[in-house]
């Protein structure tokens, strides 16, 4: 249990007693993930870090990534952009290829399992073609007011799934399947996340020439409309003409976000008169160069306008930071309003917080420790492990609904 | 010589939550809602509020939702006064709640709605109870892992405990009594009402109890 140990002191002992039972239980099992990404957001960077915990635990875990061409992403793309709320036009013949894609990965992907988790609107089809096993169909996006001829399509598929599971409650939808409310998580001791010494920091201010005279207001995220790197500039340029501060717009690259690029380009010419925003568009694994920059901030908001989850936000709270967060999504829960951060629902409100974290270090700091403190009872990569482990093992016990271990 | 008493093994409890697919965007839904909602639901929803560890004006998820989120903070207060803990049946507790529903909405009829994405949404859980590894076998040992068991593990002691034992009753003041014999402790213990605190507050609250006990009993010189 070398691996596990490495948490013991941080995660909270409750968690790692269980998920050690739980490996116990289900020791030697084929645990199969499947999304369409092996490098760039959320799903990947968890999966990659998960893998080796659940090996280590006696399972014999797995992740397949479906492929896919150009034309099958700019589709999947729509499809998360209409589950997210936006008005998609989405064709039969759309559809008929996303199905076919999958058609041709369930050919090549090995998806014999005792359990088998599926990521995302994706690799949904690929039910289709299950072998054995349990099928959950794991929704990381934002669902709460999908375009309707969107999820009718899906749900076709989703309610085959044994079980689903969505990271917020609002985020489910009404199916005659199960429907488990896990959150996402972050890693502790991965490079993302763990203590940097200050020569590490220094090395990325150096190297990424970050200017540290002035307060810096950071925003990590995929450059995406949902998560309004232009509001993000607005609010810097209201709260500028008060505190004078500098603005960093740090992310990286997915190679299933098509739209990404173009996104990337509307910021650079909205920001381009202003030597004090930098825009850093970081190689995929550029994860101790975010874990520093957060470390480096002063002031990290994460405004996004629709969000699955926003696993920022937990980052930048582990570091013992309060978080400027827009209202929707995950963020509120993992924000609680003046307690480990802000809520905002606007330009405006973002730019009155930035001035009043700004102006407030000590309270900064206040708000920063108990968000440290949410985050390792809530939000650690122990305690989703648990959480998808306890949710097999309660399929394997249906019709209980309490079970001692 | 060390007692040859049944030591207290702490357990901790760990929910996985459930979506039922219900919501509620006003009074009125949410009173029917709660009508049919299933008996788990309505446990999830009122025993359920102290593990989730979040310091709270209210003492169970309708009344906070209520307060918050419709701004209806009279009703919330008549909401959090019911003792969940009161009801030996699911459906007496349901009961009360419909009544103190349609009570207010006799009264006040067009109350205002949820905001768009605000809505209530009724839960489920699924729960795993497990054994942490630590026991107890004298109110020394006892004091020492209070202090640092994990909130869970109050929560499952201290509170899931009056589901299963009926009202005024947990697992600590029971094992301080039977097992014990500290009748006076245990009494103490069982006047702590634990939906005045947060888990956090109780373990402060019975961890000094527990000290103060030890403490007289260390003594040789009264």
């Amino acid at each position: 249990m070398i691996m596990l140990d490495r948490y013991s002191g941080i995660a909270p002992k409750g968690d790692l007693v269980l998920l050690r039972r739980l490996g116990e239980k289900l020791s030697g099992k084929r645990f199969l993930h499947v999304n369409s990404t092996r490098a760039g957001g959320g799903v990947a960077e968890i999966l990659q870090r998960m893998i080796p915990i659940l090996l280590e635990l006696g399972l014999d875990a797995r992740w397949e990534v479906i492929g896919g061409d150009e034309r099958f992403f700019e589709i999947t793309k729509k499809f998360h952009n209409a589950i997210q709320g936006t008005i998609e036009e989405i064709t039969p013949e759309m559809q008929q290829y996303h199905h076919e894609v999958n058609r041709v990965n369930a050919g090549t992907l090995d998806l014999d399992a005792d359990a088998v988790l599926i990521h995302d609107p994706q690799p949904i089809p690929l039910i289709e073609y299950r072998k054995t096993g349990k099928w959950i169909w794991r929704c990381h996006i934002d669902m709460s007011n999908p375009y309707p001829a969107v999820w009718d399509y899906l749900r076709q598929y989703c309610e085959k799934y044994d079980a689903s599971v969505f990271s917020v409650a609002k985020f489910a939808q009404t199916m005659p399947i199960d429907e488990f409310i896990i959150t996402p998580s972050i890693d502790p001791i991965s490079d993302k996340n763990r203590d940097l010494t200050a020569d590490e920091i220094r090395e990325t201010v150096e190297r990424l020439q970050i200017p540290t005279d002035r307060p810096i207001v950071l925003q990590v995220s995929r450059f995406d409309t949902f998560k309004d790197p232009i509001g993000v500039i607005k609010a810097y340029r209201m709260a500028k003409k008060y505190n004078d501060c500098i603005l960093i717009l740090a992310g990286s690259p997915a190679t299933d976000d098509p739209e990404g690029e173009k996104v990337l380009r509307q910021v650079q010419e909205y920001a381009v008169d202003d030597p004090d925003i930098r825009i850093l568009l970081l190689p995929p694994f550029s994860d101790k160069d975010i874990n520093a920059l957060q470390r480096v901030a002063t002031v990290v908001i994460q405004k996004s306008l629709k969000e699955g989850f926003g696993l920022t936000v937990s980052e930048t709270m582990w570091k013992g930071k309060p978080v400027i967060g827009g209202a929707t999504g995950g963020i509120p829960l993992q924000i609680t309003h003046g307690v480990t951060g802000f809520l905002v629902h606007s330009v405006e409100g973002a730019a009155f917080r930035i001035r009043q974290l700004l102006n407030n270090p000590e309270m900064a700091l206040r708000m920063g420790k108990n968000a440290r403190e949410y985050v390792r009872k809530n939000f650690l990569i122990t305690r989703q492990i648990r959480d998808y482990l306890s949710v097999w093992y309660f399929m394997e016990n249906k019709g209980r609904s309490v079970l001692e271990i | 010589m060390m007692d040859e008493t049944t030591p207290f093994e702490f357990r901790q409890c760990v929910s996985i939550h459930k979506s039922t697919g219900k919501k509620a965007a006003n009074l009125r839904e949410l009173r029917d809602v709660i009508a049919e909602a299933s008996e788990e639901s309505i446990v999830h929803h009122n025993y359920q509020y102290f593990q989730k560890g979040r310091m709270r004006e209210y003492t169970n998820d309708f009344a906070e939702w209520v307060g918050e989120s419709l701004g209806e903070k009279a009703l919330a207060e008549h909401l959090s006064n019911i003792d969940p803990y009161d009801f030996k049946e699911i459906g007496a507790l349901r009961n009360e709640m419909l009544g103190v529903l349609d009570d207010y909405i006799v009264r006040v009829p067009d109350p205002k709605g949820a905001m768009p994405g605000d809505e209530f949404y009724f839960n489920e859980t699924v729960t795993l109870i497990f054994p942490v590894g630590l026991r107890a076998r004298n109110l020394a040992e006892f004091f020492a892992a209070i202090k640092y068991i994990e909130e869970d593990c109050i929560y499952y002691h201290f509170y899931e405990a009056r589901i299963r034992l009926g009202r005024g009753n947990d697992d600590f003041s029971r094992w301080f009594e039977d097992t014990l014999g500290e009748k006076d402790l245990a009494g103490k213990i069982r006047a702590i009402d634990p939906l005045m605190y947060t888990v956090e507050q109780s373990r402060n609250f019975i961890a000094g109890l527990v000290e103060e006990t030890v403490r007289r009993d260390m003594e040789v010189v009264k």
